[in-house]
């Protein structure tokens, strides 16, 4: 059992002319392992930020967040990345970005090989071993992105709406791919997305944040069955609940920002 | 799970794929394209001096300094001056080819060594910054003083004429690196090192070398000053013997040398930007 702990997680970033923004505020998150947990939030809510946290790429301004009891303080070796714009090394044939992470750990050259062809057959690219990202589409970077993560049999994957850049086909097929692999490897997915129903499909449990600072303000657990369909009955319930929280924190943010405005005007 | 194989079938078809057959053919519509104005150009000048309409002497038309090229056996000067053109040609390129190769690499060392270290940034960068404005023809009377006349002056000239500009353009491509991509490397077990030889060394490559192909120009024009002012062989020095001579065929020969060689140079610049940067288009 691998559990993931955030407590009392704090970030600021600081500013131009010591004007510091608090990015995140007072975080407490615990998840477990093989857990697929959605956290969903306004733009600007510190969603990233708490990813880049817990994958130990910036450092906290306090608070403590540990896995199985040890704290993060650095790139970890079962947490692993994945971005919006997929980040595929642009100079990389497809199989050598899937080899990226072992390449840098010094895994020998057979047992590296072996690893990127079994996954690349596994994401259905091995044809285009020898290709290079920018001759990929969309959706293919995005499957190359996630074989890159697979590949290093991790404990963590923190998505960072990974999907943002795709249509709505790519999208919906997409999802489900992701879902097939977290069945098939069970790691443990924080997936940040602002999209409603994506969270609801995909997670286990959404963790809702709010803006300027960010923090949690609800978590809701999605006790429906999979496969999930966006017409089940119970869906609807999930998605109105989230929309209603999340339309409020907006308009709260929204408000609030025109406050200051004025104030900052007087 | 059924439609597995279907589902991932329909994610994506391959956008591009390398060696479109009709490459070959719009490349070769290019080459004519860029022939076309050249050959009317051309016509007007020769009818013009075969008629009579400009001075013949002052402007003779490429019918004739070709033909003085091909009489003096593609040889000019004098005793121990003398050169076979060809010669001239490679020896100019081969010198703006030399200084760009070690004032790239140069430069790119100095701009990674300026963006990891802030020490090494506050000395070197206000150097950098008060020499880059410096024309790379202003180093020619700098570079006659230290190396004499010959290949190193001119390789000099190139080199100071590009090193601050593109180390400058180094900087701020390291600086332009998506984070994501280094908190990807990271992420996935990069050290501190293997950031920045696998992560941003690649990553700047083509803004550098860009930088370079537009510098270019000035570079070529910087070797063949020296050559005219100093560097007594190449490209430049044949043109300013046609002006100590009076032939105008032999500068216009050398100016047609001059231009044809220079498109060269950087058309072989475009290729190593296709073939080795190839991950960026070349603009």
């Amino acid at each position: 059992m691998t559990t993931l702990s955030c407590r009392h997680v704090g970030k600021v970033w600081p500013g131009a002319g010591g004007l510091s923004v608090t990015a995140l505020s007072d975080v407490d998150l615990t998840v477990e392992s093989g857990e697929f947990v959605a956290i969903l939030g306004p733009s600007g809510c510190g969603k990233s930020t708490l990813l880049e946290l817990i994958a130990g790429l910036e450092p906290l301004s306090s608070g403590r967040i540990a896995i199985d009891g040890k704290s993060v303080s650095g790139p970890a070796p079962g947490v692993v990345m994945v971005f919006q714009d997929h980040s595929l090394f642009p100079w990389l044939s497809v199989k050598d970005n899937v080899g990226f992470g072992l390449a840098m750990k010094k895994v020998p050259k057979p047992e590296r090989e072996r690893r990127v062809a079994r996954l690349l057959e596994r994401v259905r690219l091995s044809k285009f071993a020898n290709h290079r990202p920018h001759q990929l589409s969309g959706g293919m970077k995005q499957r190359v992105a996630i074989a890159r993560a697979l590949v290093e049999s991790p404990e963590f994957i923190m998505m960072d709406e990974p999907f943002a850049a795709l249509d709505f086909q790519t999208r919906a097929l997409m999802q489900r791919f992701l879902l097939e692999v977290w069945l098939e490897f069970k790691p443990t997915i924080i997936f940040v997305t602002h999209h409603i129903d994506e969270a609801v499909l995909l997670a286990d449990r959404v963790v809702v944040m709010s803006a300027g600072p960010g923090r949690i303000i609800e978590e809701v657990r999605i006790n429906l069955p999979r496969p999930r369909r966006m017409t089940d009955p119970g869906f609807n319930d999930f998605r109105a609940r989230l929309t209603e929280t999340l339309e409020r924190e907006v308009m709260r943010a929204h408000v609030e920002d025109e406050l200051r405005l004025v104030s900052h005007a007087a | 799970m059924t439609d597995r194989s279907g589902t991932l079938e329909r994610i994506g078809a391959p956008v591009a794929q390398p060696q479109a057959p009709e490459a070959l053919a719009s490349w070769e519509k290019g080459v004519l394209k860029a022939f076309i104005p050249w050959v009317v150009v051309i016509a007007i000048w020769e009818i013009a001096a075969a008629n009579g309409w400009s001075g013949a002497v002052l402007f003779p038309p490429p019918s004739s300094f070709l033909r003085y090229a091909l009489e003096s056996d593609f040889r000019v000067g004098f005793g121990g001056d003398a050169m076979p053109i060809p010669v001239a040609i490679v020896v100019s390129a081969l010198r703006v080819l030399v200084g760009l190769a070690i004032g790239f690499a140069a430069a790119i060392a100095t701009g990674i060594l300026i963006s990891a270290s802030g020490a090494f940034a506050d000395m070197v960068m206000p150097l950098v910054r008060g020499l880059a404005p410096i024309a790379p023809i202003a180093w020619i009377p700098l570079g006659i003083m230290l190396f004499g006349i010959g290949n190193p002056t001119a390789i000099f000239v190139v080199f100071m004429g590009v090193y601050f500009i593109l180390t400058i353009s180094t900087v701020a491509a390291v600086n332009a690196v998506d984070q994501r991509l280094i908190k990807t490397a990271r992420s996935y077990g990069a050290s501190r090192t293997q950031v920045w030889t696998r992560v941003i060394f690649p990553a700047v490559l083509p803004q550098v070398f860009t930088m370079l192909r537009i510098n270019f120009f000035a570079a070529w024009m910087a070797v063949l000053a020296a050559e005219m002012v100093g560097v007594k062989n190449g490209l430049g020095m044949m043109i300013i013997l046609g002006r100590e001579m009076f032939n105008t065929k032999l500068i216009l020969l050398g100016m047609c040398m001059v231009g044809a060689t220079g498109y060269l140079v950087d058309a072989l610049l475009v290729q190593i930007q296709r073939r080795i940067l190839w991950w960026q288009p070349a603009p």
